[in-house]
């Protein structure tokens, strides 16, 4: 798989504070390239020096193995932070000046405006839009002239539920057709749910990046999460205290929650149960979540 | 920059304020005119010695001298259209956007410097009309002559608009921008000409100042002695006026091409 984009050693400061400390990853091609960092953690910053609208204190970037240009910007779609558009024009007016700064021709507009359900409101001026309709233009405005990289920036930002799953969708579907999707969150379940690679950002520091697979299993050691219940939970909770390796048992309303290292099995498990003559009535291994790996790499709430 | 005017001409053609202060302006420059032609032609028929003082200021070629300096006051017009144009843009976070969409810094401050400068041409334009309309009011015969204020107009015009662009660009407020644009144009830098021509007799230095270097090149269409005693040459003036320029937009420039945006 060949790069995309290549961040190299990126400093910024603001004055005296430091947004970014060095940070470098890559991009690869055709991936869902998620970068998840709590508020203020310097995604938007790193994103804005990429987009040469901030310039970096030191280190440098790559796009497609070139250094970033007008010429390479009209490829690429983005959303950054915030929509930016003409107040007093109409959105198809503002998706005109788009489309003429991207050299892209004017046929693309009907269609994205219909991909994110504009179209209705097309003439109507861009200050009367709600904050997700703000939003859903400047995600039209990405998708004109059908770019092989888009960034997005808090994509589903102020959308509803039914508009943020519209988008998801939207950004699989896009990433399916073989583009390139860099997309920046601090909502772990949107990372988890759609992105193939992660990088992890906390106070301008980069914590992990990688496969979101590599950066689960990397901390996930040999540790074997079980949700378990039977009739008899007295009986199965003295089952579990017996065995080798447990870690953390967490009692629940109606199952336990077992933690075990030794690399213990939930077929171990549930044959020991039976063994002992519990049959258990219900058994469910848990994967371990991006929020557990997240918490664990950042650090407990305070600390951010 | 055939095609990224036209961008810009996507900008401004429906924005509804852009319109409204140009119609003002227009009819303010007509308006004024009017008054002062109206004024000097009372003062003379009632009073007919007062041709003696005041010559004929509407007839060619004086005209264009007169109209000139009547107009350099409503230069703060188009001055506020320019601040208000590039501030919207940092308002709006546009100049963000037009970069991202793939202008280059380059483009986007060349595209406004280019506007100032069509918008310089149009108030020239607009100057060459009312004289030759006043001119011939007047019932003067046309002549070339004196026709060098309209090169003074057209520099003036881009003296003034340039500065507006310039702390446009450095101020990124509207109201701060257009503030100081208002105390420096029409209080201070008078305050400091009066001070170091009267006060300090450091002239003709006060009349090298930024905006009173072209504001002499037109200077009050009677009585300039009294009002601007031993004012250099129309040529160093002229030079001033030109070199400041080149001075607004070389820091509009740089700031806009080195800055986090």
């Amino acid at each position: 798989m060949s790069t995309v984009l290549t961040i190299d050693n990126l400093t910024k400061y603001y004055g005296p504070i430091r947004a970014l400390n060095n940070v470098s990853f890559n991009v690869p091609e055709g991936s869902v390239f998620g970068i998840l960092g709590p508020n203020g953690s310097g995604k938007t910053t790193m994103l804005g020096i990429i987009m040469d609208i901030l310039k970096p204190s030191s280190g440098h970037y790559l796009w497609k193995g070139q250094r970033g240009s007008a010429k390479m910007r009209q490829q690429i779609g983005t959303l950054l932070e915030t929509p930016n558009f003409y107040h007093y024009l109409s959105g198809i007016r503002n998706l005109h000046i788009a489309a003429e700064i991207k050299q892209k021709g004017r046929e693309d507009i009907e269609k994205v405006l219909h991909l994110v359900n504009l179209w209705q409101r097309k003439d109507s001026k861009f200050s009367t839009y709600s904050l997700g309709m703000k939003q859903r233009l400047a995600i039209a405005s990405t998708l004109l002239g059908n770019p092989d990289i888009l960034v997005f920036d808090e994509p589903t930002n102020g959308l509803d539920p039914a508009g943020i799953a519209e988008i998801r969708e939207l950004i699989r579907q896009i990433n399916r057709q073989g583009k390139t999707i860099i997309m920046a969150s601090h909502i772990l379940d949107e990372v988890e749910k759609v992105c193939t690679h992660v990088a992890i950002i906390q106070k301008g520091e980069l914590k992990a990046s990688g496969s979101v697979k590599e950066i689960l299993d990397t901390k996930q050691v040999d540790e074997t999460v079980i949700e378990i219940a039977a009739d008899d939970l007295i009986a199965l909770r003295t089952i579990m205290e017996q065995i080798d390796g447990l870690m953390d048992l967490t009692v629940a309303d109606h199952h336990l929650q077992v933690a075990f290292t030794n690399g213990i099995t939930a077929t171990e498990v549930n044959r020991l149960c039976f063994e002992k003559g519990i049959v258990l009535s219900r058994l469910n291994v848990k994967r371990k979540s991006l929020e557990t790996t997240f918490l664990e790499i950042t650090g407990t709430k305070s600390e951010r | 920059m055939l095609h990224l005017l036209k961008i810009e001409w996507l900008k401004i053609k429906n924005y509804r304020v852009f319109w409204i202060f140009s119609v003002f302006y227009l009819v303010s420059i007509f308006i004024v005119t009017y008054i002062a032609w109206y004024i000097e032609k009372r003062t003379k028929t009632e009073i007919p010695e007062s041709e003696m003082i005041l010559g004929s200021s509407f007839s060619f070629p004086k005209v264009w001298h007169t109209v000139g300096w009547l107009s350099s006051w409503l230069l703060y017009f188009p001055g506020m259209i320019i601040i208000m144009l590039m501030v919207n843009e940092v308002n709006f976070k546009t100049h963000r956007q037009n970069i991202i969409d793939g202008w280059s810094r380059q483009q986007f401050i060349g595209v406004k410097i280019a506007l100032v400068v069509i918008f310089a041409v149009l108030i020239t334009f607009l100057n060459i009309l009312t004289g030759l309309f006043f001119g011939s009011l007047s019932g003067s015969d046309f002549t070339l002559d004196g026709t060098s204020y309209i090169f003074y107009i057209f520099i003036q015009a881009l003296a003034y608009l340039f500065f507006a662009l310039m702390l446009a660009v450095l101020f990124r407020r509207s109201m701060l921008a257009i503030v100081i644009f208002f105390l420096y144009g029409l209080i201070f830098e008078w305050l400091i000409a009066a001070l170091t021509t009267y006060q300090l007799k450091l002239a003709p230095l006060g009349y090298f100042l930024p905006l009173q270097a072209s504001d002499v090149l037109i200077p009050i269409p009677f009585g300039e002695k009294v009002f601007y005693p031993d004012s250099p040459g129309t040529s160093a003036l002229v030079i001033a006026v030109i070199a400041y320029i080149t001075l607004y937009v070389f820091f509009a420039r740089k700031k806009f091409l080195i800055d986090d945006l």
